[in-house]
């Protein structure tokens, strides 16, 4: 067994640090110091490119070991320096998940990937298996051990390198944005594990989020960051004030209804939002139109029926799709939901040709352009221009808005970008610039709320101009944003397919906060609970 | 989809050996077939491997390893004959070309690339098997008293195929979903996409493994990695393959010659070893357990 380091003051502390990237012209941390004692739960918050990242790489050690790059401060973690402290000597006080799950696996299989922290720290075969059986059970995962690393969705991947991360016990645990990949009910599932381990272990949480909806009712601090420096840090509380008044982006969706409806302070949570109307004897109101039906238009775009689809997941085939059956017509606006392995992205490959169905079929009869996961993937040439040649190129990169790259390299894009070219590419040339159907798949994982707000005029547009979009989405918020009409796969089937406003509001956990505060029929986003409940002032 | 090439798990002699029982196999096949010119023992080789993958259940990694092995072969054989100039028995005459001279098409360079080719295909069906059967994790954890506190070179050498597996299944469903306008992907814009991309990914795993705590202690040797039922018969396999190619290449039998005249030789020895060669593909055989009476 390897020799324990001793845990001394702080979990995490930062003295006047400062950090730049190799090449990068602008320092990524400017001047961050922070304490964070042990037993906290803090939340990181800030738009994309503020320094979180950065901020939690420098807290594992990553910063500057792996990445290099010029470091100004000092870091410490729970007493030790980090200029002192690599990643693996610090792999024992701190436990680090990173953005994309799929850069963090290292074995094949599942069981293999959770004991490999053990095994490394030369824990017995006896204490592994103790330690993964409980990891598992903890995250809901005891399934997916015997599973091969390579078959599981993004939302499994998570979990795995989250029970990867905790299976040692460190005493902090360093996530950054863990939910994005999760369905609502594993994303609230996690919160409350991360604030269980917190109150019941003691482990400090230091959790990077975009969707602070999720979690803030949790966290003991929020630590605002923009542009590398901190901006804010103090409770949820401080953090929601200073958000109203500075960035009003980065407040959740019940503290935005609250005041934009005038009523003060803002709510953390469902929770205290529904028990400060309730204290204050404010009643919402519903709204007198009721929810619009679903709005089938002549013109299918996409006709599911009867479709059964297995895939390989190692030993066997698994059916993912159970009889699924779906029509999507021009013009319509669709959130696909469901939870993770529910059979979304399947269904997304299926009606674009690339899983062949086993029964029932799939027609997209003006042709589909479908975005997967990984934008990235799309981009092999290194200038825009190359990507997309000719007056059709140059004309997809106008409609994507990146008339102005068509000389730059891809890589030297934003993510948001880099996501718009890639559409573009899956676009062109297709029925009169649109294709009938227009398809993303998780298309907001890491995306800031302007960035999503982009995202749903991208996807608005696109319906204006007659193609049906559809869109597999774990983000409820995102979805009341852009869809009017939601599907919801469980289990390889529909589970609901109705309106958006129907949808989104009848539920504990695909329903967006305002849905939940509220709880009235068709009342989903900001405008609407705040209409509600000014209606009644 | 799931990469023809990826490890599954699955109850096998090869899956279940200690890696390096395994590796030591598969080595030595492709060993006696680098060993050696006769496209007897050549052929011999890729049959024992094909059968062994095949006997180990990975049928589809052999096929895609054959289908790939067969173009590259053709490939090795066209070029070959083309650029080569030796061999008495011309079958064509292609005239003068820049850069190229005279091009004759001979039999004899037909039959040298083809061998060339051969010997390259039997090594990718053994690559094939072993990326199917043999446990990534495994290896690396073989891996470490060698690799030491490098994380980086253990991750490359034992995930840089898998990775590369999973990234091109991705990539090539992303050309396929490429507009009609849009420029087509293009092998060799896939590739150096595939290769940036894979490299990318190993320096990411690589500090995935730094965080895991990859080095921090001194692990032992093999790190307690268990001994499989059929290792002895596959250690034996090695042996014998390395042991009888290196008495029939000592013993002169490997008689192959290309140029001037084609001259194959078919002498015992030689038949010997092919057949053996053949005959160890049978390895990976499981045996039936024996039911109870009663």
């Amino acid at each position: 067994m390897a020799e324990t380091l001793v845990r001394a003051g702080p979990a995490l502390a930062c003295e006047a640090l400062s950090y730049a990237y190799p090449g990068a012209g602008e320092p990524a941390l400017s001047d961050v110091s922070l304490e964070i004692p042990p037993g906290e739960f803090a939340l990181l918050a800030g738009r994309s490119g503020c320094g979180k990242s950065t901020l939690l790489r420098a807290a594992c050690g990553l910063v500057p070991h792996f990445h290099g790059g010029v470091i100004d401060g000092r870091v410490l973690v729970a007493g030790h320096d980090t200029a002192e402290s690599g990643p693996r000597d610090l792999s024992r006080l701190a436990g680090f998940v990173a953005q994309d799950p799929e850069t963090q696996v290292v074995s094949t299989t599942v069981a293999a990937e959770i004991a490999l922290p053990l095994e490394l720290s030369g824990a017995s075969a006896a204490a592994r298996a103790r330690a993964v059986e409980e990891v598992s059970l903890a995250l809901a995962i005891p399934h997916l051990l015997e599973r091969t690393t390579d078959t599981l969705s993004g939302g499994e991947l998570q979990r795995v390198a989250l029970a990867a991360a905790l299976v040692t016990r460190p005493g902090l645990v360093l996530l950054d944005e863990p939910t994005s990949q999760l369905d609502p009910v594993s994303g609230d599932e996690l919160i409350w594990l991360l604030r269980r381990l917190n109150e019941e272990w003691g482990v400090t949480v230091l959790l990077a989020e975009h969707r602070l909806e999720r979690c803030l009712a949790a966290a003991d601090r929020v630590i605002a960051m923009d542009g590398g420096r901190i901006a804010c840090d103090g409770p949820p509380s401080e953090f929601l004030d200073w958000a109203l008044d500075s960035d009003a982006a980065l407040a959740t969706p019940a503290a935005r209804m609250f005041s934009l409806a005038g009523i003060e302070p803002p709510p953390a949570g469902v929770r205290e939002a529904r028990g400060r109307l309730a204290s204050s004897g404010i009643q919402p109101v519903a709204p007198v139109k009721a929810p619009d039906g679903p709005r089938l238009g002549p013109d299918p775009v996409a006709s599911v029926r009867g479709l059964r689809v297995e895939l390989d997941s190692g030993e066997q085939s698994r059916e993912v799709l159970r009889g699924v059956d779906l029509v999507i017509s021009a013009g319509e606006r669709v959130a696909l939901v469901g939870r993770n392995g529910a059979g979304k992205s399947t269904l997304l490959k299926t009606l674009a040709g690339l899983i062949e169905p086993v029964a029932g079929r799939a027609e997209v009869p003006r042709g589909i352009a479908l975005l997967t996961q990984a934008p990235g993937d799309y981009l092999v040439r290194e200038r825009v221009g190359d990507e997309l040649p000719g007056e059709e190129g140059a004309r997809m990169l106008d409609l994507v808005g990146l008339g102005w790259a068509v000389d730059r390299d891809p890589r030297d894009l934003s993510g948001g970008e880099r996501q718009r070219l890639a559409l573009a590419i899956a676009m062109a040339g297709r029925q009169e610039g649109y294709p009938g159907l227009v398809a993303l798949d998780e298309p907001t994982r890491g995306m800031d709320r302007a960035r999503k707000d982009g995202l749903a005029e991208l996807a608005r547009n696109a319906a204006a101009r007659g193609a049906g979009v559809l869109i597999a989405t774990h983000d409820v918020e995102f979805a009341a944003t852009f869809a009017e009409r939601v599907v919801m796969l469980g289990d390889g089937r529909v589970a609901a397919d109705a309106p958006a406003r129907e949808v989104l509001a009848g539920g504990w956990y695909f329903a967006t906060e305002v849905a939940r505060v509220i709880d009235l029929p068709g009342v989903i986003t900001v405008a609407d609970g705040a209409a509600s409940l000014g209606a009644q002032r | 989809m799931r990469a023809p090439f990826a490890y599954t798990p699955r109850p096998g002699v090869l899956q279940e050996a200690h890696p390096a029982a395994a590796i030591a196999f598969l080595a030595s096949i492709v060993f006696v077939a680098f060993l050696f010119e006769s496209p007897i023992v050549v052929a011999a080789a890729g049959a024992g491997a094909a059968l062994a993958g095949l006997l180990a259940g990975a049928r589809r990694a052999v096929l895609v390893a054959l289908r790939l092995g067969l173009a590259l072969l053709l490939l090795i054989t066209v070029v070959n004959a083309i650029v080569t100039d030796r061999g008495s028995t011309i079958l064509a005459r292609l005239g003068d070309f820049p850069i190229l001279g005279r091009v004759d098409i001979t039999a004899e360079a037909i039959a040298a690339g083809a061998i060339i080719g051969l010997r390259a295909l039997a090594a990718m069906v053994a690559a094939a098997v072993y990326t199917a059967c043999v446990d990534p994790d495994r290896v690396l954890r073989l891996l470490r008293p060698v690799a030491g506190r490098s994380a980086l070179t253990a991750t490359l050498i034992s995930r840089l195929v898998p990775l590369a597996a999973a990234d091109h299944v991705r990539l090539r469903e992303a050309a396929a979903l490429r507009g009609p306008a849009a420029a087509p992907a293009g092998r060799g814009p896939l590739a150096r996409r595939l290769l940036a991309g894979s490299l990318d990914r190993a320096v990411d795993v690589a500090a995935t493994l730094e965080l895991r705590g990859y080095g921090s202690s001194a692990p032992t040797a093999g790190s307690g990695e268990r001994r499989g039922r059929s290792d002895l018969r596959l250690w034996l396999a090695a042996a014998a393959l390395v042991v009888l190619g290196l008495g029939v290449k000592v013993a002169g039998a490997d008689s192959f010659e290309a140029y001037p005249t084609l001259e194959i030789g078919a002498s015992a020895p030689l038949l010997v070893l092919a057949g053996v060669l053949v005959a160890a593909g049978l390895v990976p055989l499981r045996r039936r357990g024996r039911r109870r009476r009663g």
